[in-house]
C-alpha cells in the first residue's frame, strides 16, 4: 500500500557533540547555547540553535550550517578543558523528515519507539533504532524527523521508498 | 519481546540494547585468596536457576550501562531479591 507522506532528506546541519557535567559545560560555553534541557531526552531552542539532551551528561547542539563557524568560535572545541568534550560532528549525521497524514504509520514500520503524543511529546528527542540502525528521533512540524549516520543515508532512502511504495 | 527500563530513557524495546553478561563477583585481592578461589573468580560465570543480575548496554539509545535482575526460569525482569545487597 502507498502512504500519504512526504519524505525529504535534509542538507547538512552544524552539529556539535558535548559531553561533561552540566556545570562544567555551562561555565565553558558562557551563554552561547540555549539553556540545558532539564529532562532526559528533551530539547531546548533559542533563535536558530537547538540543544538536545540525549544521554547522561551528553548533549548535541544543532544549528543551520551557516552558523557552524560562529559556533566553532564560541565553543572553542580544541581548547576546552579536560573534564568536558566538544566535538564538531556536522558531517556525521544525515537528517530525514517524514511528514504528512500517515507519517506516524511510516515511522511505526521503521522504529519500535512509542511515538504517540502521550509518550513522545513535541520537545522529545531521543536516540532509538530505525530500520535496525541507531537513529536520533524527534518531532517536527507535521511529522517526524530523524538522523542516522551519514553513510547509511542512501540505504535509509531506499528502505523508506520501499516501505512506502 | 522484552522491555527494559533504562535509567535515563525509560522503558525501551530489547532490540535497542546489547547484553553485557551477568554481573560477576567483586575482584578479590589475588594475594589474599587461595588458588581455587582465584580460579573460581576468573572462570565461573554466575548461572543460577532464578534471579540473576545482568549488565545491559543501551547501545542504540543513550549509550549508558545499567544492571537489572532477570529470572532465568520465567525471563521476567524482577525486583532485587530479598537479602541481596
Amino acid at each position: 500500500m502507498s502512504y500519504k507522506v512526504n519524505i525529504a532528506r535534509q542538507s547538512l546541519n552544524a552539529l556539535f557533540d558535548l559531553k561533561g557535567s552540566p556545570a562544567a559545560i555551562l561555565t565553558w560555553v558562557e551563554g552561547a547555547l540555549p539553556a540545558l534541557p532539564e529532562r532526559p531526552n528533551s530539547r531546548t531552542r533559542r533563535d536558530a540553535l537547538d540543544l538536545y539532551h540525549i544521554g547522561r551528561d551528553h548533549w548535541i547542539v544543532r544549528a543551520p550550517l551557516g552558523l557552524e563557524g560562529r559556533l566553532e568560535t564560541q565553543l572553542r572545541p580544541t581548547d576546552c578543558p579536560a573534564d568536558i568534550s566538544i566535538v564538531r560532528v556536522s558531517d556525521t549525521l544525515t537528517f530525514f523528515r517524514v511528514t504528512g497524514l500517515q507519517a506516524a504509520d511510516v515511522m511505526a514500520i521503521a522504529c519500535p519507539l512509542d511515538l504517540h503524543d502521550t509518550a513522545f511529546d513535541a520537545d522529545a528527542v531521543t536516540y532509538s533504532e530505525l530500520f535496525g540502525l541507531k537513529a536520533l528521533v524527534m518531532r517536527c512540524e507535521g511529522g517526524f524527523e530523524f538522523a542516522v549516520e551519514q553513510s547509511f543515508g542512501d540505504m535509509i532512502t531506499d528502505y523508506l521508498t520501499r516501505a512506502t511504495a | 519481546m522484552m522491555l527494559l527500563t533504562c535509567p535515563f530513557c525509560g522503558k525501551r524495546n530489547e532490540s535497542e540494547f546489547i547484553y553485557g553478561g551477568p554481573v560477576g563477583a567483586d575482584r578479590p585481592d589475588p594475594n589474599a585468596v587461595s588458588d581455587a578461589e582465584w580460579v573460581e573468580y576468573l572462570t565461573v560465570t554466575p548461572n543460577p536457576l532464578g534471579p540473576v543480575r545482568e549488565k545491559w548496554w543501551h547501545a542504540r539509545g543513550c549509550g549508558g550501562w545499567f544492571a537489572i535482575w532477570r529470572d532465568t526460569r520465567t525471563h521476567d525482569i524482577v525486583e532485587v531479591p530479598d537479602g541481596t545487597k
